[in-house]
């Protein structure tokens, strides 16, 4: 989907639950657990649910418009964020969170490089 | 059994923690931080100005970069901070109560990089009055008396 601009597209409204093979994934550090705060992807995620990202997803190929994501804040190089992907465009992306009303994201700071890119969101924990 | 065992799984290595929030952590902002790094600024450009040139002398060479480097990093941690408040804290609505504010952040991010290109004591003044001006409209929209100071 680089260099698309995807418009028209429906925010996720589903994240499945972990299964065993994301458990064992886990347990060999293949993926990593992180716990939401804040509002910004409600109703998909509530504040304290925990999902699990895939790391290595986005070393060789960038998202596509749909996935969900963890990634760095681009201006403040300590916080993480969990947003869903818009589109991309010359391999970077544009983010958003589910719940407009409450959630910082590039309408503020703009599309993400890839670097900024720390994985995809997978599942549910547990 | 397999909950449990996850339950505890859970409390025993807490998850890291991922920001779904509206403006990061919770809205925590505050001029300071620009002034601080524009004070550093100031230093280093005075340093650099009063400093004699020895061209050639290794130690000479060693301190006049160290402060070139520190002044060039100072500058650009001023001028993030001045865009995240720019960007993320000030809304819409402050406009009506400031209605200069975009041409005094965009002065003040332009100060930051006029004091990156020059050794300029001039600039880097005027960059802290431009922070200083931006302190009083910061705390002006939370309705706070907050005095202006500097650490130097």
């Amino acid at each position: 989907m680089d260099n698309a601009l995807h418009s028209g597209l429906q925010p996720p409204n589903h994240l499945r639950s972990s299964g065993c093979k994301d458990m064992i994934l886990w347990l060999f550090k293949r993926r990593q657990r992180f716990r939401v705060v804040g509002d910004s992807m409600q109703p998909l995620l509530k504040p304290q649910e925990e999902v699990l990202i895939n790391p290595h997803a986005y070393r060789k190929r960038m998202p596509e418009p749909g996935d969900l994501v963890v990634i760095w804040h681009p201006k403040r190089s300590d916080l993480k964020l969990i947003k869903w992907v818009v589109y991309v465009e010359n391999s970077r992306c544009f983010v958003k969170g589910l719940n407009s009303m409450a959630s910082t994201d590039s309408r503020e700071f703009g599309l993400v490089s890839k670097g900024h890119l720390l994985g995809q969101v997978l599942c549910h924990f547990p | 059994m397999l909950n449990q065992a996850i339950s505890k799984l859970q409390a025993w290595f807490p998850a890291e923690e991922v920001h779904a929030h509206c403006d990061g952590p919770c809205g925590v902002y505050d001029p300071s931080s620009a002034r601080i790094a524009a004070e550093a600024v100031v230093s280093m450009t005075k340093k650099l100005l009063d400093l004699e040139a020895k061209p050639g002398d290794p130690a000479y060479e060693n301190t006049f970069s160290r402060y070139v480097a520190i002044k060039e990093e100072q500058a650009q941690i001023a001028k993030d901070e001045l865009l995240i408040l720019w960007t993320d804290y000030f809304k819409p609505q402050h406009l009506d109560q400031f209605p200069d504010l975009h041409d005094t952040f965009w002065k003040a991010a332009k100060l930051c990089s006029a004091c990156k290109v020059e050794v300029s004591s001039q600039h880097a003044n005027e960059l802290m009055e431009a922070i200083h001006k931006i302190h009083n409209m910061f705390w002006a929209t939370k309705s706070r008396d907050v005095s202006w100071y500097t650490a130097s």
